[in-house]
Protein backbone atom coordinates (compact mmCIF):
# COMPACT_ATOMS: atom_id res chain seq x y z
CA UNK A 1 0.00 0.00 0.00
CA UNK A 2 3.06 2.63 1.13
CA UNK A 3 4.06 2.95 -2.73
CA UNK A 4 1.04 3.93 -4.35
CA UNK A 5 0.30 7.28 -2.35
CA UNK A 6 3.84 7.96 -2.98
CA UNK A 7 3.19 7.70 -6.57
CA UNK A 8 0.22 9.79 -6.46
CA UNK A 9 1.73 12.32 -4.96
CA UNK A 10 4.65 12.55 -7.55
CA UNK A 11 2.34 12.50 -10.21
CA UNK A 12 0.30 15.48 -8.77
CA UNK A 13 3.49 17.34 -8.73
CA UNK A 14 4.41 16.56 -12.14
CA UNK A 15 1.12 17.65 -13.26
CA UNK A 16 0.78 21.16 -11.58
CA UNK A 17 4.52 21.78 -12.75
CA UNK A 18 3.59 20.87 -16.02
CA UNK A 19 0.49 22.88 -16.00
CA UNK A 20 2.51 26.20 -14.91
CA UNK A 21 5.17 25.56 -17.33
CA UNK A 22 2.76 25.24 -20.79
CA UNK A 23 2.41 28.54 -21.25
CA UNK A 24 -0.68 29.15 -19.36
CA UNK A 25 -0.07 32.37 -17.64
CA UNK A 26 -0.28 35.43 -19.60
CA UNK A 27 1.15 38.61 -18.82
CA UNK A 28 -1.04 41.35 -17.35
CA UNK A 29 -0.69 45.06 -19.24
CA UNK A 30 -0.68 43.39 -22.59
CA UNK A 31 -4.16 42.90 -24.07
CA UNK A 32 -7.07 44.66 -23.07
CA UNK A 33 -8.66 45.15 -19.65
CA UNK A 34 -12.50 45.22 -18.98
CA UNK A 35 -14.15 47.30 -16.16
CA UNK A 36 -16.87 44.78 -14.64
CA UNK A 37 -18.72 45.84 -12.40
CA UNK A 38 -21.71 43.09 -10.48
CA UNK A 39 -23.98 44.75 -8.18
CA UNK A 40 -27.05 42.67 -6.57
CA UNK A 41 -29.24 44.01 -9.81
CA UNK A 42 -27.19 45.27 -12.53
CA UNK A 43 -23.68 44.27 -15.05
CA UNK A 44 -22.09 46.55 -15.98
CA UNK A 45 -19.31 45.64 -18.57
CA UNK A 46 -17.68 48.44 -20.03
CA UNK A 47 -16.79 48.49 -22.95
CA UNK A 48 -18.62 45.39 -24.28
CA UNK A 49 -16.04 44.41 -26.62
CA UNK A 50 -12.46 43.72 -27.33
CA UNK A 51 -9.57 42.22 -29.54
CA UNK A 52 -8.49 38.83 -29.39
CA UNK A 53 -6.19 37.80 -27.85
CA UNK A 54 -5.26 38.06 -24.04
CA UNK A 55 -8.53 39.66 -21.92
CA UNK A 56 -8.78 40.26 -18.32
CA UNK A 57 -12.19 41.40 -17.01
CA UNK A 58 -11.65 43.11 -13.65
CA UNK A 59 -14.75 42.13 -11.82
CA UNK A 60 -15.88 44.56 -8.75
CA UNK A 61 -18.66 43.40 -6.39
CA UNK A 62 -20.40 46.81 -5.41
CA UNK A 63 -23.17 44.42 -4.05
CA UNK A 64 -24.43 42.93 -0.89
CA UNK A 65 -23.84 39.35 -1.48
CA UNK A 66 -20.87 37.13 -2.73
CA UNK A 67 -21.29 37.44 -6.96
CA UNK A 68 -19.56 35.17 -9.77
CA UNK A 69 -18.38 36.62 -13.23
CA UNK A 70 -18.69 34.09 -16.13
CA UNK A 71 -18.01 34.33 -19.62
CA UNK A 72 -20.14 31.76 -22.15
CA UNK A 73 -19.58 31.21 -25.58
CA UNK A 74 -22.09 32.17 -28.18
CA UNK A 75 -24.62 29.16 -27.66
CA UNK A 76 -24.54 30.71 -23.63
CA UNK A 77 -23.43 27.14 -22.49
CA UNK A 78 -20.06 26.72 -22.73
CA UNK A 79 -18.05 28.35 -20.13
CA UNK A 80 -15.03 30.05 -21.64
CA UNK A 81 -13.98 31.56 -18.36
CA UNK A 82 -15.26 31.89 -14.31
CA UNK A 83 -14.45 33.86 -11.37
CA UNK A 84 -16.44 32.84 -8.34
CA UNK A 85 -16.14 33.89 -4.54
CA UNK A 86 -15.83 37.46 -5.44
CA UNK A 87 -17.08 38.92 -1.54
CA UNK A 88 -18.76 41.99 -1.55
CA UNK A 89 -16.77 45.02 -2.00
CA UNK A 90 -13.59 42.89 -3.60
CA UNK A 91 -12.13 43.14 -6.85
CA UNK A 92 -10.90 40.01 -8.30
CA UNK A 93 -9.58 39.09 -12.53
CA UNK A 94 -11.03 36.56 -15.07
CA UNK A 95 -7.80 36.27 -17.69
CA UNK A 96 -9.26 34.46 -21.06
CA UNK A 97 -7.70 33.84 -24.20
CA UNK A 98 -10.19 34.38 -26.88
CA UNK A 99 -10.54 34.70 -30.49
CA UNK A 100 -12.95 36.73 -32.73
CA UNK A 101 -16.56 35.86 -32.03
CA UNK A 102 -19.98 36.69 -29.79
CA UNK A 103 -19.69 35.58 -26.20
CA UNK A 104 -22.09 36.55 -23.52
CA UNK A 105 -20.73 37.56 -19.93
CA UNK A 106 -22.75 36.72 -17.11
CA UNK A 107 -22.89 37.99 -13.27
CA UNK A 108 -24.15 35.89 -10.70
CA UNK A 109 -24.93 37.44 -7.69
CA UNK A 110 -25.41 35.04 -4.91
CA UNK A 111 -23.59 32.79 -7.05
CA UNK A 112 -26.48 31.32 -8.24
CA UNK A 113 -28.93 31.04 -11.40
CA UNK A 114 -28.05 32.21 -14.96
CA UNK A 115 -27.03 35.58 -13.65
CA UNK A 116 -27.96 38.97 -15.87
CA UNK A 117 -26.15 38.51 -19.47
CA UNK A 118 -25.34 40.51 -22.24
CA UNK A 119 -23.83 40.18 -25.20
CA UNK A 120 -19.94 40.72 -25.63
CA UNK A 121 -17.88 40.79 -28.78
CA UNK A 122 -14.52 39.89 -29.35
CA UNK A 123 -12.94 41.43 -32.76
CA UNK A 124 -10.13 40.83 -34.60
CA UNK A 125 -8.71 38.38 -38.06
CA UNK A 126 -9.13 34.52 -37.37
CA UNK A 127 -5.14 34.51 -37.12
CA UNK A 128 -4.65 35.80 -33.20
CA UNK A 129 -1.50 35.24 -31.66
CA UNK A 130 -1.42 32.75 -28.83
CA UNK A 131 0.46 33.62 -25.49
CA UNK B 1 -18.51 41.53 5.71
CA UNK B 2 -21.10 38.39 5.99
CA UNK B 3 -20.56 37.25 2.32
CA UNK B 4 -16.61 37.62 2.62
CA UNK B 5 -17.03 35.85 5.83
CA UNK B 6 -18.83 32.73 4.80
CA UNK B 7 -16.47 32.51 1.85
CA UNK B 8 -13.59 32.19 4.67
CA UNK B 9 -15.29 30.20 6.55
CA UNK B 10 -16.33 27.21 3.10
CA UNK B 11 -12.95 27.64 2.11
CA UNK B 12 -11.13 26.97 5.37
CA UNK B 13 -13.68 24.05 6.50
CA UNK B 14 -12.47 21.11 4.25
CA UNK B 15 -8.93 21.20 5.36
CA UNK B 16 -10.07 22.00 8.61
CA UNK B 17 -12.05 18.81 8.99
CA UNK B 18 -9.29 16.44 6.91
CA UNK B 19 -6.82 17.98 8.99
CA UNK B 20 -8.52 17.90 11.78
CA UNK B 21 -9.43 14.21 11.77
CA UNK B 22 -5.88 13.00 10.70
CA UNK B 23 -4.41 14.85 14.35
CA UNK B 24 -7.51 13.28 16.25
CA UNK B 25 -6.29 10.08 14.60
CA UNK B 26 -2.91 9.92 15.92
CA UNK B 27 -3.31 11.60 18.92
CA UNK B 28 -5.85 8.66 19.68
CA UNK B 29 -3.83 6.23 18.67
CA UNK B 30 -0.77 7.11 20.94
CA UNK B 31 1.40 8.30 17.45
CA UNK B 32 1.56 12.26 18.31
CA UNK B 33 5.48 11.88 17.73
CA UNK B 34 4.27 12.17 13.96
CA UNK B 35 1.95 15.35 14.21
CA UNK B 36 5.04 17.28 13.62
CA UNK B 37 4.78 15.89 9.76
CA UNK B 38 1.05 16.34 9.46
CA UNK B 39 1.95 20.22 10.64
CA UNK B 40 4.96 20.07 8.25
CA UNK B 41 1.97 19.10 5.69
CA UNK B 42 -0.14 22.08 6.25
CA UNK B 43 2.60 24.47 6.48
CA UNK B 44 4.01 24.29 3.57
CA UNK B 45 0.63 24.09 2.00
CA UNK B 46 -0.31 27.61 3.34
CA UNK B 47 2.96 29.52 2.40
CA UNK B 48 3.22 27.99 -0.77
CA UNK B 49 -0.65 28.99 -1.62
CA UNK B 50 -0.39 32.23 -0.16
CA UNK B 51 3.11 33.13 -1.98
CA UNK B 52 2.08 31.79 -5.36
CA UNK B 53 -1.41 33.63 -4.42
CA UNK B 54 0.56 36.53 -3.92
CA UNK B 55 2.29 35.91 -7.37
CA UNK B 56 -0.19 36.09 -9.43
CA UNK B 57 -2.34 39.06 -7.58
CA UNK B 58 0.47 41.67 -7.57
CA UNK B 59 2.98 39.90 -9.89
CA UNK B 60 3.43 40.86 -13.52
CA UNK B 61 1.66 37.24 -14.93
CA UNK B 62 -1.62 35.75 -14.05
CA UNK B 63 -2.84 32.25 -14.64
CA UNK B 64 -5.80 31.40 -17.04
CA UNK B 65 -9.21 30.59 -15.71
CA UNK B 66 -7.81 26.91 -17.99
CA UNK B 67 -5.22 26.44 -16.35
CA UNK B 68 -7.14 27.20 -13.05
CA UNK B 69 -9.35 24.85 -13.75
CA UNK B 70 -6.58 21.69 -14.70
CA UNK B 71 -4.96 22.25 -11.90
CA UNK B 72 -7.79 22.37 -9.39
CA UNK B 73 -9.64 19.74 -10.91
CA UNK B 74 -5.95 17.18 -10.70
CA UNK B 75 -5.78 18.24 -7.14
CA UNK B 76 -8.77 17.43 -6.70
CA UNK B 77 -8.79 13.70 -8.06
CA UNK B 78 -5.00 13.31 -6.50
CA UNK B 79 -6.60 14.86 -3.25
CA UNK B 80 -9.67 11.97 -3.68
CA UNK B 81 -6.73 9.13 -4.08
CA UNK B 82 -5.05 9.67 -1.53
CA UNK B 83 -7.82 10.22 1.59
CA UNK B 84 -9.00 7.01 0.25
CA UNK B 85 -5.62 5.61 1.07
CA UNK B 86 -5.59 7.01 4.28
CA UNK B 87 -9.05 6.04 5.40
CA UNK B 88 -7.82 2.18 4.95
CA UNK B 89 -4.72 2.63 6.19
CA UNK B 90 -6.38 3.80 9.41
CA UNK B 91 -8.91 1.26 9.44
CA UNK B 92 -5.87 -1.75 8.98
CA UNK B 93 -4.17 -0.45 11.78
CA UNK B 94 -7.36 -0.34 13.48
CA UNK B 95 -7.47 -3.86 12.76
CA UNK B 96 -3.96 -4.45 14.72
CA UNK B 97 -4.58 -2.30 17.33
CA UNK B 98 -7.29 -4.25 18.53
CA UNK B 99 -4.88 -7.59 18.93
CA UNK B 100 -2.14 -7.04 20.23
CA UNK B 101 0.52 -6.43 17.30
CA UNK B 102 2.08 -3.02 18.99
CA UNK B 103 5.47 -3.51 17.79
CA UNK B 104 4.78 -4.28 14.15
CA UNK B 105 2.59 -1.95 13.47
CA UNK B 106 5.02 1.21 14.32
CA UNK B 107 7.03 0.12 11.26
CA UNK B 108 3.98 0.75 8.98
CA UNK B 109 2.97 3.83 10.86
CA UNK B 110 6.73 5.42 9.96
CA UNK B 111 6.65 4.26 6.80
CA UNK B 112 3.10 6.08 6.35
CA UNK B 113 4.53 8.71 8.34
CA UNK B 114 5.60 11.06 5.15
CA UNK B 115 2.54 10.27 3.30
CA UNK B 116 0.19 12.12 6.19
CA UNK B 117 2.01 14.98 6.08
CA UNK B 118 0.97 14.79 2.46
CA UNK B 119 -2.21 14.45 2.29
CA UNK B 120 -2.33 17.06 5.06
CA UNK B 121 -0.63 19.24 2.39
CA UNK B 122 -3.26 18.53 0.02
CA UNK B 123 -6.05 18.68 2.21
CA UNK B 124 -5.32 22.27 2.26
CA UNK B 125 -3.57 23.04 -1.10
CA UNK B 126 -5.87 21.80 -2.68
CA UNK B 127 -8.37 25.08 -2.29
CA UNK B 128 -5.22 26.93 -0.72
CA UNK B 129 -4.82 28.45 -4.24
CA UNK B 130 -7.74 29.72 -4.63
CA UNK B 131 -8.56 30.88 -1.05
CA UNK B 132 -4.90 32.67 -1.22
CA UNK B 133 -6.08 34.64 -4.17
CA UNK B 134 -9.55 35.28 -2.86
CA UNK B 135 -8.27 36.93 0.62
CA UNK B 136 -5.09 38.65 -1.40
CA UNK B 137 -7.83 40.06 -3.16
CA UNK B 138 -9.28 41.23 0.10
CA UNK B 139 -6.01 42.51 1.12
CA UNK B 140 -5.61 44.81 -2.17
CA UNK B 141 -9.22 45.87 -1.60
CA UNK B 142 -8.14 46.59 1.92
CA UNK B 143 -7.45 50.53 0.85
CA UNK B 144 -11.46 51.13 0.52
CA UNK B 145 -11.98 49.84 3.66
CA UNK B 146 -11.07 46.81 6.04
CA UNK B 147 -14.02 45.02 6.38
CA UNK B 148 -13.88 42.57 3.21
CA UNK B 149 -10.40 41.39 4.91
CA UNK B 150 -11.73 41.05 8.39
CA UNK B 151 -14.79 39.29 7.43
CA UNK B 152 -12.40 36.86 5.09
CA UNK B 153 -9.96 36.12 8.06
CA UNK B 154 -12.94 35.52 10.63
CA UNK B 155 -14.32 33.10 8.54
CA UNK B 156 -10.76 31.11 8.23
CA UNK B 157 -10.78 31.51 11.93
CA UNK B 158 -13.71 29.92 12.64
CA UNK B 159 -13.08 27.04 10.11
CA UNK B 160 -9.78 26.12 12.47
CA UNK B 161 -11.98 26.61 15.48
CA UNK B 162 -14.34 24.12 14.20
CA UNK B 163 -11.98 21.77 13.07
CA UNK B 164 -10.76 22.06 16.73
CA UNK B 165 -14.09 20.95 17.95
CA UNK B 166 -14.26 18.49 15.85
CA UNK B 167 -10.94 16.76 16.74
CA UNK B 168 -11.84 17.19 20.48
CA UNK B 169 -15.12 15.47 20.45
CA UNK B 170 -13.73 13.05 18.23
CA UNK B 171 -11.40 12.47 21.06
CA UNK B 172 -14.16 11.71 23.43
CA UNK B 173 -15.31 8.66 21.08
CA UNK B 174 -14.60 5.20 22.16
CA UNK B 175 -12.16 3.61 20.05
CA UNK B 176 -14.22 1.70 18.04
CA UNK B 177 -16.69 3.90 17.83
CA UNK B 178 -13.85 6.73 16.74
CA UNK B 179 -12.11 4.57 13.70
CA UNK B 180 -15.56 3.74 12.34
CA UNK B 181 -17.09 7.05 12.31
CA UNK B 182 -13.95 9.32 11.19
CA UNK B 183 -12.95 7.08 8.61
CA UNK B 184 -16.60 6.97 7.42
CA UNK B 185 -16.86 10.94 7.33
CA UNK B 186 -13.62 10.79 5.25
CA UNK B 187 -15.03 8.69 2.56
CA UNK B 188 -18.02 11.05 2.42
CA UNK B 189 -15.68 13.92 2.33
CA UNK B 190 -13.60 12.59 -0.59
CA UNK B 191 -16.91 11.84 -2.30
CA UNK B 192 -17.66 15.43 -2.32
CA UNK B 193 -14.19 16.26 -3.63
CA UNK B 194 -14.67 14.02 -6.12
CA UNK B 195 -18.21 14.65 -7.33
CA UNK B 196 -16.69 18.89 -6.99
CA UNK B 197 -14.00 17.51 -9.25
CA UNK B 198 -16.19 15.74 -11.71
CA UNK B 199 -18.19 19.46 -11.85
CA UNK B 200 -14.98 21.18 -12.73
CA UNK B 201 -14.10 18.71 -15.28
CA UNK B 202 -17.83 19.74 -16.39
CA UNK B 203 -17.15 23.53 -16.77
CA UNK B 204 -13.91 23.07 -18.45
CA UNK B 205 -15.79 20.99 -21.06
CA UNK B 206 -13.92 18.12 -20.58
CA UNK B 207 -16.46 15.89 -19.24
CA UNK B 208 -20.71 16.69 -20.38
CA UNK B 209 -23.38 17.49 -19.08
CA UNK B 210 -22.85 20.31 -16.94
CA UNK B 211 -26.76 21.58 -17.68
CA UNK B 212 -28.06 17.95 -16.90
CA UNK B 213 -29.70 19.10 -13.39
CA UNK B 214 -30.41 16.09 -10.92
CA UNK B 215 -31.63 18.51 -8.58
CA UNK B 216 -31.71 22.35 -8.30
CA UNK B 217 -32.10 23.53 -4.38
CA UNK B 218 -30.76 27.29 -4.82
CA UNK B 219 -34.32 28.35 -3.65
CA UNK B 220 -34.17 26.33 -0.38
CA UNK B 221 -30.18 26.74 0.27
CA UNK B 222 -28.49 29.34 -1.06
CA UNK B 223 -25.21 29.09 -1.53
CA UNK B 224 -24.78 32.74 0.52
CA UNK B 225 -26.65 30.97 3.71
CA UNK B 226 -24.96 29.95 6.15
CA UNK B 227 -26.35 26.34 6.28
CA UNK B 228 -25.35 26.26 2.62
CA UNK B 229 -21.77 27.53 3.23
CA UNK B 230 -21.36 24.81 6.16
CA UNK B 231 -22.93 21.98 3.70
CA UNK B 232 -20.57 23.31 1.06
CA UNK B 233 -17.39 23.72 3.18
CA UNK B 234 -18.22 20.24 4.98
CA UNK B 235 -19.40 17.86 2.84
CA UNK B 236 -18.89 19.87 -1.30
CA UNK B 237 -23.00 19.57 -1.01
CA UNK B 238 -24.05 21.99 -4.22
CA UNK B 239 -27.39 23.04 -4.25
CA UNK B 240 -27.27 22.39 -8.06
CA UNK B 241 -26.10 19.18 -8.63
CA UNK B 242 -25.50 17.41 -12.27
CA UNK B 243 -26.46 13.91 -12.51
CA UNK B 244 -22.91 12.86 -13.13
CA UNK B 245 -21.53 14.49 -10.16
CA UNK B 246 -24.72 12.48 -8.31
CA UNK B 247 -23.45 8.69 -10.01
CA UNK B 248 -19.58 9.86 -9.05
CA UNK B 249 -20.54 10.71 -5.42
CA UNK B 250 -22.72 6.94 -5.04
CA UNK B 251 -20.16 5.08 -7.44
CA UNK B 252 -17.90 5.82 -4.89
CA UNK B 253 -19.69 6.30 -1.49
CA UNK B 254 -21.17 2.83 -2.10
CA UNK B 255 -18.20 0.37 -2.81
CA UNK B 256 -15.94 2.35 -0.30
CA UNK B 257 -17.90 2.76 2.43
CA UNK B 258 -18.96 -1.32 2.07
CA UNK B 259 -14.88 -2.32 1.79
CA UNK B 260 -14.22 0.06 5.00
CA UNK B 261 -17.04 -0.67 7.27
CA UNK B 262 -16.23 -4.85 6.62
CA UNK B 263 -12.65 -3.97 7.17
CA UNK B 264 -13.02 -2.41 10.18
CA UNK B 265 -16.13 -4.12 11.44
CA UNK B 266 -14.29 -7.72 11.09
CA UNK B 267 -14.50 -9.49 14.36
CA UNK B 268 -10.77 -8.63 16.04
CA UNK B 269 -11.56 -9.27 19.99
CA UNK B 270 -14.32 -9.27 22.34
CA UNK B 271 -13.89 -5.24 22.54
CA UNK B 272 -15.78 -5.27 19.35
CA UNK B 273 -19.19 -6.79 21.03
CA UNK B 274 -18.95 -3.84 23.50
CA UNK B 275 -19.16 -1.07 20.54
CA UNK B 276 -21.39 1.60 22.40
CA UNK B 277 -23.60 3.39 19.96
CA UNK B 278 -22.89 6.21 18.21
CA UNK B 279 -23.71 10.00 19.18
CA UNK B 280 -26.48 11.28 17.04
CA UNK B 281 -24.12 13.36 14.49
CA UNK B 282 -24.92 15.59 11.70
CA UNK B 283 -23.47 13.51 8.38
CA UNK B 284 -24.63 9.86 9.61
CA UNK B 285 -24.33 7.43 6.76
CA UNK B 286 -26.96 5.24 6.57
CA UNK B 287 -24.50 2.07 5.99
CA UNK B 288 -22.71 2.62 9.08
CA UNK B 289 -25.96 0.57 10.53
CA UNK B 290 -24.73 -2.48 9.34
CA UNK B 291 -23.50 -5.30 11.51
CA UNK B 292 -20.46 -7.16 10.96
Amino acid sequence: MSPAPRVLAAAATCAVALAGCTATTTPTGTGSTIAVRSTDDACEVAPAQAPSGSIVFSVTNGGSQATEFYLYGEDGLRIVGEVEDIGPGLTRDLVVEAGPGSYVSACKPGMVGEGIRAAFTVTGSAAEPTA
Amino acid sequence: MLGNYLIGLREGLEAALVVSILVAYLVKTSRSHLLGRVWAGVGAAVLLSLGVGAALTFGTRTLTYQAQEAIGGLLSIVAVGLVTWMVFWMAGNARSLRGELHAKVDDAVDRGGWTLAVVAFLAVAREGLETALFVWSAVRSAGGGASPLLGALLGILTAVLLGWLIYRGALRLNLATFFTWTGAALIVVAAGVLSYGVHDLQEAGILPGLDALAFDVTEQVPPGSWYGTLLKGTVNFSPATTWLEVIAWVGYVVPVMWLFLRTVRRPASPADARTSAPDARTSAPAAADIRA
